[in-house]
């Protein structure tokens, strides 16, 4: 039987405070821990046996990373006002190709369906078309027979709020995250990162509980406690210290000396030196506190940042570095003065360089009596348990 | 000693602290902080904006106070200073009230037993005269 997935990302569901973070596209398209919802899902429509997959999409800027494994998807990208009309197409193609059953997901929420449950429910009913739903509420998931092309394209039409025929119920009782907030993207990163969910952070376990994508850089003197993970193109800082399950996604930078502890730092997003980011999802220059329930915008670069995706303005700093390095090193050999190697405690412990040099000041990272008591402990933190 | 002589000045933080508002509102302070044991409450429930030259500044008036024995409180803090301050760590070095009367009031909470005495006689109503 010739049975396709089509996936479905826009930002339809989502809190209305938290849209400004999705300036790069909805929740759907954002990564946590190495891949986003709609690359993990269109792996378990793999899984499933179910393929190829196309996936509908509402930004032209998606998807946006050269050399990264899109899970074989078919991508099409559809502006706001003409998403649903694209969906419908998408959906007609696939029927002209041959499909006889179209699996319809809509992201939204992330779901780990049984799909072989899903389809063998739709037959034995022989219903036109059937949902999902999760503890009596509706997800936007569907098994449609691609012969009813009117019953879909009346829910193509409704927004998949109706169906033009009864449409029976599949009750799931597994794993489901709405995603339709930045603490929901939180909850999906630390339930990917403690194995709640089935499917897996991205990159190598180079220790249990610590996933770091190949080209990642971690530098000397970082410290990435278990579970954390680490996306490609990452850049951790001597002296930061990654923890509690928190997620570096790709192109990310955490400054030197900052910590990181249950949080996300979405993708090219930086993290100034000797900040303590915590119980946050850090990006597009924004950090939404989970403690407080509030996003805030951080305009001031040397905290919050955002890291240039194109590759002109990269090539031409990575360039100015290259250039300028000799003369450093010979200067640096000349004057007999030598580059001294942070110690990571008193990185730890000093106020943020952002601050400047005010009154001598320090912000400790950690408490000052336990690491009295221990100096050779990394970091004792405040409500830590390390 | 008269303890009523030292008062505890309230400012409000303006919307946006970023360098040049921060250097202005510095400015505006300097003259309390540079009083004998200046007590400065400062109201941030109106910033919006908050960057390091922000908290660079507060850490200045902090400075300034310390060093002619004082202190420095903050108030009322808005969402966005309570989230830059915690991400920069300086949180833990202030004293922060959830309002400017809290904060205020804190000063005198801080007196020598002695001083709190007299300050509490000298405000204590008269006795009422025996009919």
């Amino acid at each position: 039987m010739d049975i396709r997935g089509l996936l479905l990302v826009n930002s339809g569901n989502t809190r209305e405070e938290d849209l400004s973070f999705l300036a790069s596209g909805p929740l759907g398209a954002v990564e946590v821990a190495g891949k986003t919802p709609l690359e993990r899902m269109a792996e378990r429509l793999q899984q499933f046996g179910i393929l190829p997959a196309a996936a509908v999409v509402e930004t032209a800027a998606f998807p946006a990373r050269p050399g990264i494994s899109t899970s074989g998807l078919n991508y099409v990208a559809a502006q706001p006002d003409r998403f649903w009309r694209a969906a419908e197409n998408a959906f007609n193609e696939m029927v002209q190709n041959g499909a006889e059953l179209v699996v319809l997901v809509r992201l939204g929420a992330y779901a780990e369906i049984d799909f072989e449950h899903l389809v063998q429910f739709h037959l034995d009913r022989g219903s036109r078309v059937s949902q999902v739903s999760h503890q009596g509420e509706n997800l936007d998931i569907f098994c449609i027979s691609a012969s009813r092309r009117n019953d879909a394209a009346s829910l193509f039409r409704s927004q998949l709020s109706r169906c033009r025929s009864e449409c029976p119920l599949m009750e799931h009782a597994g794993y489901v995250n709405h995603l339709s907030s930045a603490r929901d993207l939180r909850q999906f990163a630390i339930d990917i990162l403690t194995h709640q969910t089935q499917t897996c952070p991205a990159g190598e376990a180079i220790k249990p509980g610590v996933w770091v994508e190949r080209t990642a850089i971690v530098e000397k003197g970082a410290r990435i406690l278990a579970p954390a993970f680490v996306g490609a193109l990452a850049r951790v800082r001597t002296g930061a210290v990654i923890t509690r399950c928190s997620s570096v996604e790709h192109h990310a930078q955490v400054d030197c000396g900052s910590v990181v502890e249950n949080s996300s730092v979405l993708p090219y997003c930086y993290v100034g030196a000797g900040l303590d980011l915590a119980h946050s999802v850090a990006g597009m220059r924004q950090v939404a506190n989970l403690r407080r329930d509030v996003t805030v915008e951080i305009p001031d670069p040397k905290l919050i940042d955002l890291i240039s995706a194109t590759s002109g303005k990269k090539f031409l700093t990575s360039a100015a570095e290259l250039l300028t390095y000799l003369p450093r090193v010979a200067w640096g050999g000349f004057t007999g003065s030598k580059q001294p190697q942070p110690d990571l405690n008193a990185a730890l412990r000093k106020t943020s360089p952002a601050l400047g040099n005010t009154a001598g000041y320090e912000a400790p990272a950690c408490d000052t009596e336990a690491a009295h008591k221990f100096p050779n402990m990394v970091v004792a933190r405040r409500y830590g348990h390390q | 000693m008269d303890i009523n002589s030292r008062p505890v000045v309230v400012k409000r933080m303006p919307e946006r602290l970023n360098s040049r508002t921060a250097r202005e509102f510095f400015r505006d302070v300097q003259a309390f902080l540079h009083a004998d044991r200046p007590q400065l409450v400062l109201d941030l429930s109106q910033v919006v904006q908050l960057d390091a030259a922000g908290v660079e500044m507060l850490l200045r008036c902090m400075s300034e106070a310390h060093k002619r024995d004082g202190d420095v409180k903050l108030a009322s803090l808005s969402d966005q200073s309570a989230v830059v301050l915690e991400l920069t760590r300086t949180e833990r070095l202030f004293e922060i009230y959830e309002t400017s009367t809290d904060a205020a009031r804190s000063f005198s909470g801080f007196l020598p037993n002695a001083m709190r005495q007299q300050l509490l006689h000298n405000k204590r109503p008269a006795a009422p005269v025996a009919a």
